[in-house]
């Protein structure tokens, strides 16, 4: 401490290697793991951070980049890192605000549309021309992922619908109808006749202020034909609309057959009401399979997808479909060359993409026709027992694909990530099941604010 | 203390009175965690068996070990490939930075306010009388208050994602604190064994050392104690400070067993006995300081 | 002051300085200059995604804050948990620290066990919390629902009263304990021929505790009560981690709606008006506590 005579300078960066260098020292240790942070690393070795979402698929990825870092900049090490749906923002924002975010980022489309609407993002156009332009399934584009001004910013990860997914014993023993059949009136009969003959939820959805609640209100809404923002027209809101406030009644209608909980309900409590038999009905991702069938193989036996059902009077049956994909921050991203060359390399070896699938079945849907045509897909026993379920999670979603980001696929709305951000959506649906406001002043409420993101950020429109 | 009006019956009722409410409130208080122990030492069957069972019928360890080998939590049947990159794997890499950052915070938060406190009680000089009031401000402040403007000056000094990050924002929430309770605890030592030391030619730096320190001890140990456990049990600055996941302490890093669609409870609660084990090692063995310390910092100023 | 050398040839004053200087530039460095920003920031508009461009507003963070009726109920709500949050950790901290006070054999081993929640991390106790208050699964419903206490399982964190009523029980069973630790240190400088005096004279037990405890409990309990309140109406963590604000916005107080803001909805100006605001409830705190504090020093 006596060598210590800068005090009379107040320099933060000197009193800070003088005090850090003495309390090194000091420390008990001796010396403090720090890892060189990879902004300063000159050589181009260290850990390229990259952000997944929970789940064992982006680790597939990682390790796909990692088989192209060993061969061509062995220095370079790909590291997943977890960042599940409700810390995505949180997460976002300070390593952004850091100047230090991921080298690459695994998001969903809103959330890739608003970044890329920033001017955060990398333009991927040419990491698209080598992995080949050619090669979407049908029914999909590659706007769908993230594509701003006539450039690519988004490499497709996966496409990741959320269906009805049913417990067909129940229906069967209750003698219902086929639920590939249904209109909302059927849904919520069904629902209505599970919670009054087997004394269960009919069916869970998420209620609670969070993202799984604005996915599932989303679709609805685009089923009765409503949208938060009209796209063609300057980004009007068109919120406070009487499909909003029908769809806001709907829910309001199936809540006395969900669990008493679900107005709390997120990702997590949902899956847990199908696989632990609670519930006979929810909306979901296809990551339900896998975890029904690691813990309820009774109940994985018995679980079917189907799409929505649909508006009785507009006949759409619209899933919310995520279109997850990679994304490579551009901002103090000292690896953004080799990011693009390995996530080209691992998009362009087909073993690696059908284990990334193979990883989550039915979860994380094939991109590329040649991925979904290629025999091998179909070796993972899912196949021999829910090929429909699966095929419907695959392929026969797309024809109903939509998310808020993209509303009706009428084209891409950056403000969406911001929505979400405040939950706006969530909290619009909670205003009527936890409040008990009418539907038709939340749908006020909310177009409110939508209102106020599109002021606040109309920049990112125009 | 012998009293007459205390008949020898008397006490005895009284005595078992007091035990028996003494047990009792002493059982709810401990319930949470006697019953997360409990759970972190079951079979994961076992863990959601109805009625549950108060203490474990079958003794495992499974749970911790998942968390020291850092098991798959992503396991799906029918996958022939499987990463290793489930969250627990960094289990024993968050245990390492917690006390790292710990450890580094407290010396650097004590080493300070000693030195700080045994300056403003001996030296004459401006501004000693309004130092300590306004630590105590310090003290009082939330960290929610000033982590974005914090966080910006970790970033200004290339310090985030780093734990140095956190060792200097734990500093910086119990500094003021240490340096109140060092403060009054050096008011309260008196001057003359010094004074005559330095009478006789010892240096100040000698006098401090092996006068002074001795008998701060007590005051340094409880500001020591205050110091880890804040540090240790902090999750507003790891959470924003730290971006990379092998960089976080514990507090941050359990939490992304929550993120995912399967929460699995016997790992949480192996890991929240095993935050809490460090802590309450320490505790056992300080207890008597706590309340000493805690008796002369935090009241009576 | 005497004088003399330290083999650094540095004056006694020089040394005496040279000790306070670290204090003070980390002090100045990581404290006061973080506060002073952001009181700043609550003048500007800043989103986190684009950090470099702030633009001065004025006054508009505060005036959009007094016109958000969710800031109004974070304030209202933040109030409720606070005044019902100190007055059990007040009462029930008295009491245990009484009963605690009591010289029986083995009572350090009870002391210890019910301070051991101050340490407990919150994470941890959150963590445990969500576990056992689980609806479906947890002990708790499980224990009442068995004894008969409820006809059907109680929602604990997604009824929004009920929900406000666990986060106060988590802080309740955390921060008991200081209360018990400040009034314990109290209890034990309480003279005993102040009791045996009252004995003589025929005071009771309810007598002996209003006439001579409380009043000797008076001081601390006023500046225990000061600080919890101060704490608790700005906490963060015990919320975040429990609840997340939840159900709705029913447990959002000033320090969650300060974060959401800052983050969630990239307003980073209004967060630090809010944080203004609870500087504002903080000093005013503060300076009750300094009056008590200054009047108990010259009475002693």
């Amino acid at each position: 401490m006596s060598e210590n005579r800068s005090g009379s300078s107040l320099s933060r960066r000197t009193f800070l290697t003088t005090t850090a260098a003495s309390a090194a020292g000091l420390a008990a240790a001796g010396s403090l793991a720090t890892h060189p942070s990879p902004a300063r690393a000159q050589t181009k070795s260290g850990v390229v951070r990259v952000w997944g979402e929970p789940g064992p698929y982006a680790g597939v990825a990682v390790d796909g980049m990692n088989e192209w870092a060993q061969q061509n900049a062995p220095g370079l090490k790909f590291e997943i890192e977890t960042i599940g749906w409700g810390s995505v923002y949180v997460k976002l924002m300070t390593d952004l605000a850091a100047g230090q975010p991921a080298n690459l980022i695994s998001v969903e489309s809103p959330l890739a549309y608003q970044l890329m609407a920033e001017g955060l993002l990398e333009p991927v156009d040419d990491v698209v021309d080598t992995i080949g332009r050619g090669r979407m399934i049908e029914g999909t584009k590659w706007e769908y992922w993230g594509n701003w001004k006539g450039q690519q910013y988004v490499v497709p990860a996966h496409h990741q619908p959320h269906l009805l997914m049913v417990r067909m014993d129940i229906i069967n023993e209750l003698g219902l109808s086929n639920p590939d059949t249904w209109t909302w009136d059927d849904l919520l009969n069904a629902a209505k006749t599970i919670h009054e003959k087997k004394k269960m939820p009919g069916i869970a959805l998420a209620l609670g202020r969070n993202l799984a609640t604005a996915y599932y209100f989303a679709a609805l809404l685009h089923s009765a034909g409503g949208r938060m923002f009209d796209v063609g027209n300057k980004f009007e809101v068109v919120f406070d609309s009487p499909e909003t406030v029908e769809t806001l009644e709907f829910i309001d209608r199936l809540r006395p057959y969900m669990p008493r909980g679900a107005t709390e309900y997120s990702f997590l409590q949902v899956v847990d009401s199908m696989v632990t038999g609670e519930a006979a009905m929810v909306f979901y991702w296809g990551r339900v399979y896998g975890r029904a069938a690691a813990e309820a193989p009774e109940v994985f036996k018995n679980i079917e997808s189907f799409n929505h059902a649909r508006h009785p009077r507009t006949g759409n049956r619209y899933n919310w479909n995520d279109f997850q994909g990679w994304a490579i921050p551009k901002q103090n991203n000292p690896f953004i060359d080799e990011v693009k060359q390995a996530v080209a390399y691992y998009q362009t070896k087909r073993e690696w993409l059908i284990r990334y699938v193979h990883s989550l079945v039915p979860n994380v849907s094939p991109v590329y026709k040649d991925v979904a045509e290629d025999p091998r897909l179909l070796d993972h026993p899912f196949f021999e027992t829910k090929k429909d379920t699966i095929m419907n999670y695959y392929v026969h979603s797309l024809k109903h694909a939509s998310n808020t980001g993209n509303e009706l696929l009428k084209g891409v709305n950056p403000l969406a990530g911001i929505v979400h951000g405040r939950l706006i959506l969530a909290q619009t649906v909670q205003k009527v099941v936890l409040d008990n406001w009418a539907p038709s002043k939340a749908a006020k409420w909310g177009a409110q604010q939508l209102e106020s993101v599109r002021k606040e950020h109309f920049r990112l429109v125009i | 203390m012998s009293n007459i009006l205390q008949s020898d019956l008397f006490g005895k009722v009284r005595a078992t009175v007091l035990y028996a409410t003494l047990l009792l409130v002493t059982f709810l208080i401990c319930f949470p965690l006697l019953w997360s122990l409990s759970t972190s030492l079951k079979p994961t069957t076992e863990i959601f068996a109805t009625p549950p069972t108060l203490v474990p019928e079958e003794y495992s360890l499974e749970q911790y070990k998942s968390l020291i080998q850092g098991k798959d939590m992503y396991f799906v049947p029918g996958t022939k490939y499987r990463p290793k990159t489930s969250p627990p794997q960094h289990f024993l890499a968050w245990f390492a930075n917690s006390t790292i950052v710990t450890f580094g915070s407290t010396v650097i938060s004590v080493v300070i306010s000693t030195l700080a406190a045994y300056s403003l009680t001996r030296f004459r000089y401006w501004g000693r009388r309004f130092i300590p009031y306004f630590s105590l401000l310090g003290y009082m402040l939330p960290s929610i208050i000033f982590v974005f403007p914090l966080f910006l000056v970790m970033v200004e000094l290339g310090l985030t994602n780093n734990l140095w990050s956190l060792v200097l924002g734990y500093v910086s929430i119990t500094l003021p604190f240490c340096m109140w309770l060092m403060w009054a605890f050096f008011r309260g030592i008196p001057v003359e064994l010094e004074e005559a030391a330095l009478i006789d030619g010892a240096s100040r730096l000698r006098v401090f050392i092996e006068i002074v320190l001795p008998m701060a001890m007590p005051g340094i140990i409880a500001a020591a104690i205050f110091s880890m456990i804040v540090s240790w049990n902090d999750y507003l600055f790891a959470r924003i400070f730290i971006n990379s996941i092998q960089q976080l302490p514990l507090t941050v890093g359990v939490m992304h067993f929550f993120e995912g669609v399967h929460v699995n409870w016997g790992l949480m609660m192996a890991s929240a006995v095993m935050m809490t084990l460090p802590l309450a090692a320490l505790f056992m063995v300080i207890q008597r300081h706590l309340v000493a310390g805690f008796g002369a910092g935090a009241v009576k100023g | 002051m005497p004088r003399g050398h330290s083999y650094s040839g540095l004056s006694d004053r020089q040394v005496g300085i040279l000790f306070i200087v670290p204090f003070l530039v980390t002090a100045v460095v990581f404290i006061a200059y973080p506060v002073a920003q952001a009181v700043l920031m609550a003048f500007y508009s800043i989103n986190p995604l684009r950090p470099g461009d702030a633009t001065f507003v004025g006054l508009d963070n505060f005036y959009y804050l007094f016109d958000d009726s969710l800031f109004w109920d974070s304030f209202i709500q933040a109030t409720v948990w606070t005044l019902s949050s100190i007055a059990l950790q007040t009462v029930l901290g008295v009491a245990l620290a009484l009963l605690l006070h009591v010289p029986l054999r083995g009572i350090s081993v009870f002391r210890g066990l019910l301070l051991f929640p101050y340490i407990v991390p919150t994470v941890v106790i959150a963590l445990i919390w969500r576990w056992m208050f689980n609806p479906e699964i947890g002990i708790v419903n499980h224990s009442l629902m068995s004894s008969g206490l409820i006809e059907e399982n109680v929602y604990w964190l997604s009824t929004p009263t009920i929900a406000m009523a666990s986060t106060v029980m988590l802080n309740v069973w955390k921060y008991t304990p200081f209360v018990i630790i400040c009034v314990l240190a109290k209890l034990q400088t309480i003279p005993l021929e102040l009791y045996d005096a009252a004995k003589v004279d025929g005071a009771g037990v309810w007598q002996r505790f209003r006439d001579i405890t409380l009043p000797q409990l008076k001081e601390v309990l006023v500046v225990v009560v000061i600080f919890r309140t101060i704490w608790t109406f700005n906490k963060f963590e015990e919320i975040y981690l429990l609840t997340k604000g939840g159900p709705g916005t029913s447990t959002f107080n000033l320090a969650i709606y300060s974060f959401e803001q800052s983050i969630a909805n990239l307003r980073m100006g209004v967060g630090a008006a809010t944080a203004v605001i609870m500087m504002g409830v903080l000093l005013v705190g503060s300076i009750l506590y300094l009056r008590v504090f200054r009047f108990a020093e010259e009475e002693s």
